[in-house]
Formats: C-alpha cells, structure tokens, sequence
C-alpha cells in the first residue's frame, strides 16, 4: 500500500498535466463504449430484422435449397413440409412453426406484366411471431397503401400485398385487381385471380420491388404444392437457445431437411457485423494507440523530473522492481480514475442521447432510418476498461523500466 | 595518538574508482581506511579530492575498480545489487547536500518511508518516524511538507529519516553545504550527539572546517588519495 499511496501522491503532483492525461482517457473510454452500444443497438436490430423478417430462430429447408435458383416450383422443398410442422410443435422448446412457399412468375394488370418473387406464409400465424403488421400499420409507410390490411384467414379467399415498388410499377393500390402468374411443381403453367388488400415496405428497396405475399392456401392453388412446403420457420422459446437447440432440431428432422440458424442465413446481418466490427476494430487500435502515447509520455515525463528522487529512494534500499511497480501503481491510477470519469460520462451522455430520440439517416440500401439507442452493453464497458487499463499499464512499462534501470550515483548527480 | 575506538565497523581496503572528468582522471585510488562504531568520522579535502567517490562506495552505491569495502568485517562490495540494496535498506542511511527529501509527503511520512520499504506496518512505523523527528527537534513540523520547511528544518527531517531504520552507518555528503553557518553547525552538533547516543557511525564528506572541528577523526583527501588521518584527542 506504501507504493499505491506514493504513487497517488506523484500523479496529483503536476495535476494539469494528469488532468490532461485523464481527459485523454477519457475519451478514449467513451468513444469506444458509446461505439459499442452503437453497434450493439445495429446488431440487435439486425438480427431482430432477420428473425422477425421471416427466417425465424430456426430455419428447416431442403438440403440444395440454398445452392441455385429452382428450375420449377418447389423443385427443392421439404415434401411434407406441414406434416413435420406440425410434429415440431409438439416440442417444448418451439413456440411455433411458420411454413412457407416460395415461388415466382409474372404479376399482370392486363397491358403489362412484371415479374415477381413471392411468399405464401400462414395469414394467422404469421403476425403474432413476425414483423409483417409493422410494415402495413394502415399505410403509413407506404405510400399509397392508405387502407392497406394483413391477409385474410379465410379458405378461399385470394388476396396478395404488393411490396411498394412492385405495386408502383403496375400502377395498382389496395383493391386492384391482379393475376398471378406461375408454373405448379410439374411445370404446367397456373394463373390465379388476386385482389390486393395491402401494401408493404420492407425496407430495402430491391425488395419493395418485387416482393408480394399471398396466404399459404393461395400459394399453394397456384403452384399446385399439396403438403410440400419450401421453408419452415421455427421460433423458439428462448431465442439465445438457438445454437443449442440446433442439432437436437437436426435430429429430429433428419439428413433430408438441413436445419439452419438465422445468423448464417442472414447475410446482411454477417456483412454488417464484420464491417462494423473492422470499423470498430480499427478505430479501438487508434484510440488505445493515442491513449498508449499520450500516457508513456506522461510517466517518462514523470519520470525524467524524478531522476534525483529515484536514486534516493534506491540508495535508501528501494528495489528497483519496487520502482517499476511504483510506475505500474501510477499507470494503474491514472486507467482506475480515467476509465471511473469514463464510464460516468458515458452513461451521462448515453441518457442524454437517447432522450433526444435522434433519427439517424436511412443505411445503404434501406428505404427508412431509425431511432438512435445506445445501448448499454456491460461486456463493451468492462472490456473497454480493461483493455485501457492493460494500455496504462504497457505505457507505463517502458518509463518504470528506465527508471529501474538509473546508476545510482548518476541519478544522484542528476540536476 | 591514543583512541576510543577498537573495532572497524567501516573498512575500506586499497580502494580504487576511476573516472573520467573533464578528460583528466579523477576518482579514489588505493585509499584505505576504517571507521569504528560510534564515530563521527569526516572525509576532508577540496573538490575533486575523491571524498563524494569514497562516501558512495562506502555506501554501496557503486563498485570499486579495485579493492573491497567491509562493513562489519563482511565484504560488500561485490555482492548483488539485490544484496548490496538490502543492506542499504537495514544498515545504513544517507544524509545529501540538497536534502533529497520526497516533496509530495510530509516529514513525517518521509521519515516513515524507509521503514515502510523495510516491511514495517504504518502505524509502528508512524511511531518510530514520530520519535526520531521528535529527537532532531521537529515534533512540531510532522504534517509539513519539504517545501513548507527552512533548509536547516529539511535536513533535520533527512538525518530523522536517516537514523529512524536503526542504521550502523550514516553517510552524509555535505550535509551542510546548503545551510548557512548558524544552521550548519548545531546540525553537526545534533549528528554528534546521535553517535554518542544510539552508536551509530557518520562518514561526513565535507570541506566545512565546523563540520571538521567537530569530528572524531579526519581523512584527509588529496587528488582521490589519502594523505593524513587525524584522530582527535581522548575527551574524559
């Protein structure tokens, strides 16, 4: 404790210069953290776009459905797709399984025709567990959808919503008419009557383009899919279960339905996180370098006006690693005050942030921006300081070894 | 020439550190001499005579070229630096010209500092600083720091610190080179009485003819040799 007491004595000897030195600190703690909730807040909106976007937890698809387009409908799909969703729902550990049909053609007005990707999904199940309604809510988003509804659970009924660019490009809103187009599993070619109940933004504008979803019993008519489903989504309980529940799920299905998790599925969500984390990455190894340089130059500043001071304390039987460690005491107290002011001015500042309900500009490729919401990620906090701390520390190496390594006799001559 | 004194507590033994300064040769050569225990002992002569070399090696602060140091018939001079400190730390204690007090603590925890590093808990260790400012005449000033503090009340607070480890030998250099005479010699004085007191041997580096006057004995130093020893008359 006589070192640690000593040592806090010497780095409130010259307080502006420490108080520069924490200010350094400082912002290096709050940069780092506050980017960290940043990232925290895009990844888990991310991921909560990709799960509640339609992949689920869980994702059950035929073993090629992720190697090329199908040469006809439902060429790759699970057989009995509806029979093994309703064998899963029976787990404990699944909320609900959400199949679906994915299929493409032409959607035609009459004088023209555009071609399309769509989805039939269940119009019951699919709005308690996925976002559709936040894209409808009567409109709002979607220019022109003033009235727009989710699909009917109704047998018979055959209504579709049209993503905003492909409603667009036929001059069609809600209550026009359409007619899908399609060829069925043989390859014949099949076409339905459709009225569009809604419009929908999906955010990105290659979707909005050319996205429709139609009811599963609708999909199924115009492909002629019997129980043959292409995907199933499965949403668990407890959504942090995914990786664990996965080669359970795996073995239940068995070899000729692969079970795949969001995060690889979701390939937006992968470049972002690796983007954002080479962002993060690098701008952490500039600050922890600022902070490293500005520290070293503290202490070995420091440490060059307590040459006399040292020598004496070595002739009076001060070892030097005890003089390295009194070093290490200064660095640690400067990274302990630094990262202490850091964190209370970060969580300050994060509070502040978020009341303002700022609205950040729409990402690439993205028809809308969002809220900032800082997160408050304890990890990003407790690896931030540690991280500064083992730099204080590293910078304070150098100073503490030169120190140590003074000739006694010449530390006492010094002037 | 009779004295008091029977055992080399100190013994330095054909001594020679040479250094360059100034392009000429300097330093100590062959220099032999012992210092017995309760001594006020002075190494005299002009600048450059070899006497600060001669106090370091003494105080195992450097290695001899050549030569050996004894203290207490052991040879030190060639131990380890981890040895050579320890014996720092529990034997002896330095007195500097320029006081060399640490300015951020106060006397008192300055005077506590060396026995701290011994291992010492804070609170036996606050008594024994206490009791050795209160022996230099200092009780007075234990919360003050080195700059709230006269020169003469500063190296007071140095020799506390020195002698609160209990040491056998106390180096000086100059300890009175930065005082005036009216502080310099009742420091002296105090350094005397700490000798006939508790024992413990001063080797005083100094040119201060008060600082001789008061001296057991003498070495006189020339161009880093030794040309007389003078050992003063046995007082009753």
């Amino acid at each position: 404790m006589m070192l640690a007491r000593l040592a806090l004595r010497n780095v409130l000897r010259n307080r502006r210069r420490t108080a520069l030195t924490l200010l350094v600190v400082i912002a290096g703690y709050m940069s780092l953290s506050l980017a960290g909730g940043f990232m925290a807040q895009t990844f888990e909106a991310l991921s909560q776009a990709a799960i509640r976007g339609g992949i689920g937890h869980i994702q059950l698809l035929h073993p090629n459905a992720l190697e090329g387009d199908e040469g006809q409908s439902l060429e790759f799909a699970i057989p009995d797709g509806e029979a093994l969703a309703s064998r899963l729902r029976t787990d404990p550990a699944i909320a609900d399984v959400l199949p679906r049909i994915q299929f493409m053609g032409l959607l035609s007005n009459g004088p023209k025709s555009v071609a399309f990707l769509g989805t039939g999904v269940d119009p019951v199940r699919e709005p308690k567990f996925m976002a559709v309604m936040d894209t409808l809510k009567d409109g709002a988003k979607a220019n022109g959808g003033a009235g727009s509804r989710w699909l009917s659970a109704a047998t018979g009924s055959r209504e579709v919503i049209l993503g905003m660019g492909l409603a667009k490009s036929l001059g069609a809103t809600v209550g026009s008419s359409l007619t899908l187009m399609s060829t069925n599993k043989d390859g014949g070619l099949n076409a339905l009557d459709v009225e569009v109940v809604g419009l929908q933004d999906m955010g990105l504008r290659e979707l909005n383009d050319r996205m429709l979803t139609v009811s599963l019993d609708t999909a199924a008519q115009l492909v002629d899919a019997g129980s043959a489903r292409s995907r199933l989504s499965l949403l668990l309980k407890r959504a942090d279960d995914t990786a664990k529940e996965l080669p359970r799920i795996q073995s239940i299905t068995g070899k000729d339905v692969q079970a795949l998790p969001w995060f690889e599925l979701a390939s937006f969500y992968k470049q972002v996180k690796l983007l954002y984390l080479a962002i993060f990455g690098f701008m952490g190894l500039v600050l922890f370098l600022v902070v490293l340089l500005a520290t070293a130059n503290t202490l070995l500043m420091s440490v060059m006006e307590r040459v006399r001071e040292f020598g004496t304390l070595r002739a009076m039987g001060m070892q030097a690693p005890q003089l390295t460690a009194l070093l290490q005491w200064e660095g640690a107290l400067l990274g302990l005050c630094g990262s202490g002011l850091g964190l209370l001015l970060t969580l300050i500042f994060r509070l502040g942030a978020n009341a303002l309900h700022l609205q950040m500009p729409a990402p690439p490729g993205t028809s809308h921006g969002y809220e900032l919401n800082i997160h408050f990620v304890p990890m990003v906090y407790l690896g931030v300081f540690l991280g500064l701390q083992l730099t204080l520390q590293f910078s304070a190496l150098f100073p503490g070894l030169k120190a140590a390594k003074l000739r006694i006799v010449e530390a006492l001559r010094h002037v | 020439m009779v004295h008091r004194y029977t055992s080399g507590m100190l013994e330095l033994r054909d001594i020679t550190r040479a250094y360059e300064l100034g392009g000429e040769k300097a330093g100590a050569f062959g220099v032999s001499f012992s210092v017995p225990a309760g001594c006020l002992a002075v190494l005299a002569g002009p600048s450059g005579s070899g006497k600060t070399t001669l106090l370091q090696l003494a105080g195992l602060l450097d290695e001899p070229d050549e030569g050996e140091v004894f203290l207490e018939g052991e040879a030190v001079s060639r131990l380890t630096e981890k040895a050579r400190c320890e014996l720092r730390l529990r034997r002896l204690g330095f007195v500097f010209q320029a006081f060399n007090l640490v300015p951020v603590l106060s006397a008192l925890e300055n005077v506590m500092l060396p026995l701290q590093l011994q291992g010492m808990k804070d609170q036996l260790a606050r008594g024994h600083a206490a009791e050795a400012l209160a022996r230099v005449g200092l009780s007075d000033r234990l919360e003050h720091r080195p700059g709230q503090l006269s020169g003469g009340q500063q190296q007071r607070v140095a020799i506390a610190r020195a002698l609160a480890p209990r040491p056998i030998l106390v180096l000086a250099d100059e300890p009175t080179a930065s005082l005036d005479h009216a502080h310099g010699g009742p420091l002296m004085d105090l350094m005397a009485q700490q000798c006939r007191d508790s024992g413990v041997s001063f080797l005083v580096a100094s040119h201060d003819p008060s600082v001789i006057s008061r001296a057991d004995v003498v070495f006189r130093l020339a161009d880093g040799k030794l040309i007389a020893t003078e050992w003063a008359p046995v007082t009753a």
